[in-house]
């Protein structure tokens, strides 16, 4: 392994430290339970939208932290959903009289985490709600599987969310609009090369250097598929397909797409794969109207991509347009 | 018939710990077969913190004591394992309140009440391929030597860790249906889930500790147990 760390047992706070310090206006650090909030929340008057997951999906999630976006976020160890007393103590910090919305991403750590720290805010009489995400269309949904896995779309969930929240809008108004960019939002990813945690010190997963692994999860969790590697128009038609064929988007929808980067491909190689799955788009008689490509939900240093599409309509355009600022940054 | 006493518990408490940190990358193996790979180290850093804590805490009771491992627990162990494990340390410790022995009825109650929170918060059944696939049939094990009135504590352990081993073989061609690994379909099947390992090795360990003759057979045991 070669990765620049100290004490891996310290990577996540280390990192943390290093987004507060870099962002001494916007963010405040409480490092007992790995949490990062908005110095100026929580208001009474404002719901706070917060998050809370596993480690290693930078910019997910404590760098999405920032107005008009989440107001605070607490991380757990790499690939690990964080104890129940940070969820529970990220709650606490942030209640406001309007409420508390905590989006949580389907997986089991994560939503047991959660439904456990919101059982503890309620004996609080802490006015609080939860919403899952489930954008991931590589997992099928079936009686007996936990479902769907919250992967990129996480981002839109937050941004809409985030702008409702700065807007004033109430708890339930907001949950609302969750739901609906969750309904409109499918993702699928493929992966080129596994990841390494640093407090594991080792591949997670061991992929052919000729080999690619089809509907790879966040957390390096193996895929659908694994096969030969193809060119990228190719794969980009691959995720196209069964992306678009989910809800199904239909000609003359408008939509955002996104070309997110899983951690350890370049910029360029991800605008080869935006250039086809834009052209894909306009084929089908899609309006891109938003575009994102670059890191939102990372898997460490995995080589690899995921395409989101995202059916729009008017309120979810002005959501999306509206102003934000997050630890990242490149201006 | 000997009661088991706070003293046991705690031994029992701290052969876990052991049986956790020697196992911690192991586990993380396991789970990274079928799952995230965080198992091991999720685990382990809560019972790193129970480990150093242990001599230190309250031990007026084994609710007393439990509760404050499960508070351990919450505080320090993330993924799926906080509050899987958190939530039964904390139902077991809510019906020893104030005791300091249970007789064998009471340790069975307790277990049991253990594994009815532990499906409650994760929603998983038997033959989910999770670590309820071993300690339920642990746990039925017990209620039926509890009901027998078996003396022998010994046998009654030995026969619970049997049950566990067993659980690995059983669920090994399984699909899992909850947990990271179920959103892998087909795949999980053909590797042991390492929660029914975890349990498998401990009830092992705990054989050990209290000098209580038993051969494990199968070879995720015959590799990890001391």
């Amino acid at each position: 392994m070669k990765k620049f760390v100290n004490d891996p047992a310290n990577f996540v706070p280390e990192f943390m430290k290093g987004v507060v310090l870099a962002n001494p206006d916007l963010l405040e650090f409480v490092p007992e339970f790995q949490m990062i909030k908005r110095k100026d929340r929580p208001v009474a008057d404002k719901v706070s939208v917060i998050q809370g997951s596993g480690s290693g999906h930078e910019p997910a999630h404590v760098m999405a932290v920032g107005p008009g976006m989440l107001d605070g976020a607490c991380q757990g160890a790499v690939f690990a959903a964080p104890p129940v007393d940070a969820c529970y103590e990220t709650i606490k910090a942030l209640a406001s009289d309007a409420g508390v919305l905590v989006l949580v991403n389907n997986y089991q750590g994560d939503r047991m985490a959660w439904e456990t720290a919101i059982e503890l805010a309620e004996a609080e009489d802490i006015k609080v709600k939860s919403f899952i995400i489930n954008d991931d269309v590589a997992v099928k949904d079936s009686l007996y599987t936990v479902g769907r896995r919250g992967v990129a779309g996480n981002f839109f969930v937050i941004k809409a969310c985030g702008a409702a929240a700065a807007q004033g809008k109430s708890l339930d108004e907001i949950l609302a609009i969750a739901e609906k960019v969750n309904n409109n939002v499918r993702t699928m990813g493929v992966a080129l090369t596994s990841c390494i945690p640093p407090a594991k010190g080792t591949t997670i997963f061991d992929l052919g250097d000729d080999e690619m692994e089809v509907g790879v999860g966040i957390h390096g969790e193996p895929g659908r598929r694994r096969e030969k590697i193809h060119p990228a128009n190719q794969i980009v038609d691959e995720l196209f397909d069964a992306v678009a064929q989910d809800i199904p988007y239909k000609s003359g929808d408008r939509v955002a797409l996104m070309v997110n980067g899983l951690g350890g491909t370049p910029i360029s190689e991800l605008y080869v794969l935006y250039a086809h799955a834009h052209e894909r788009c306009e084929q089908a008689g899609y309006t891109v109207v938003r575009n994102y490509v670059g890191e939102y939900c990372t898997s460490l240093e995995m080589a690899g991509a995921s395409l989101t599409l995202l059916k729009l309509d008017s309120e979810l355009e002005a959501y999306l347009a509206a102003p934000a600022e997050v630890a990242v940054r490149i201006f | 018939m000997a009661d088991i006493t706070i003293g046991d518990v705690e031994r029992a408490v701290k052969t876990t710990a052991t049986t956790v940190l020697r196992n911690e990358h192991y586990f993380s193996d396991l789970d990274g077969l079928a799952g995230d790979g965080d198992f091991g180290t999720s685990l382990a850093t809560g019972f790193r913190v129970i480990d150093a804590e242990l001599p230190g805490i309250d031990k007026s009771a084994i609710g007393a004591m439990l509760l404050k491992i499960s508070m351990l627990v919450s505080k320090h162990v993330g993924g799926s394992s906080g509050p899987i494990w958190g939530t039964g340390f904390m139902k077991a410790a809510m019906v020893s309140k104030g005791k300091e022995t249970v007789t064998l009825v009471e340790l069975a109650d307790m277990v049991n009440t253990a594994v009815e929170g532990i499906m409650a918060r994760g929603g998983a059944q038997l033959g989910d391929k999770t670590l309820l696939d071993a300690l339920i049939p642990v746990t039925e094990k017990l209620k039926a030597h509890a009901a027998a009135g078996t003396a022998d504590l010994g046998l009654v352990l030995k026969e619970c860790a049997d049950e566990a081993e067993n659980a690995i073989d059983a669920t090994r061609g399984l699909v899992a249906h909850r947990g990271r690994a179920s959103q892998v379909g087909d795949r999980s099947a053909g590797t042991p889930d390492p929660g029914i390992v975890a349990i498998a090795t401990i009830l092992q360990d705990w054989c050990t500790e209290f000098g209580v003759e038993r051969t494990p057979t199968v070879p995720e045991l015959l590799k990890q147990t001391v």
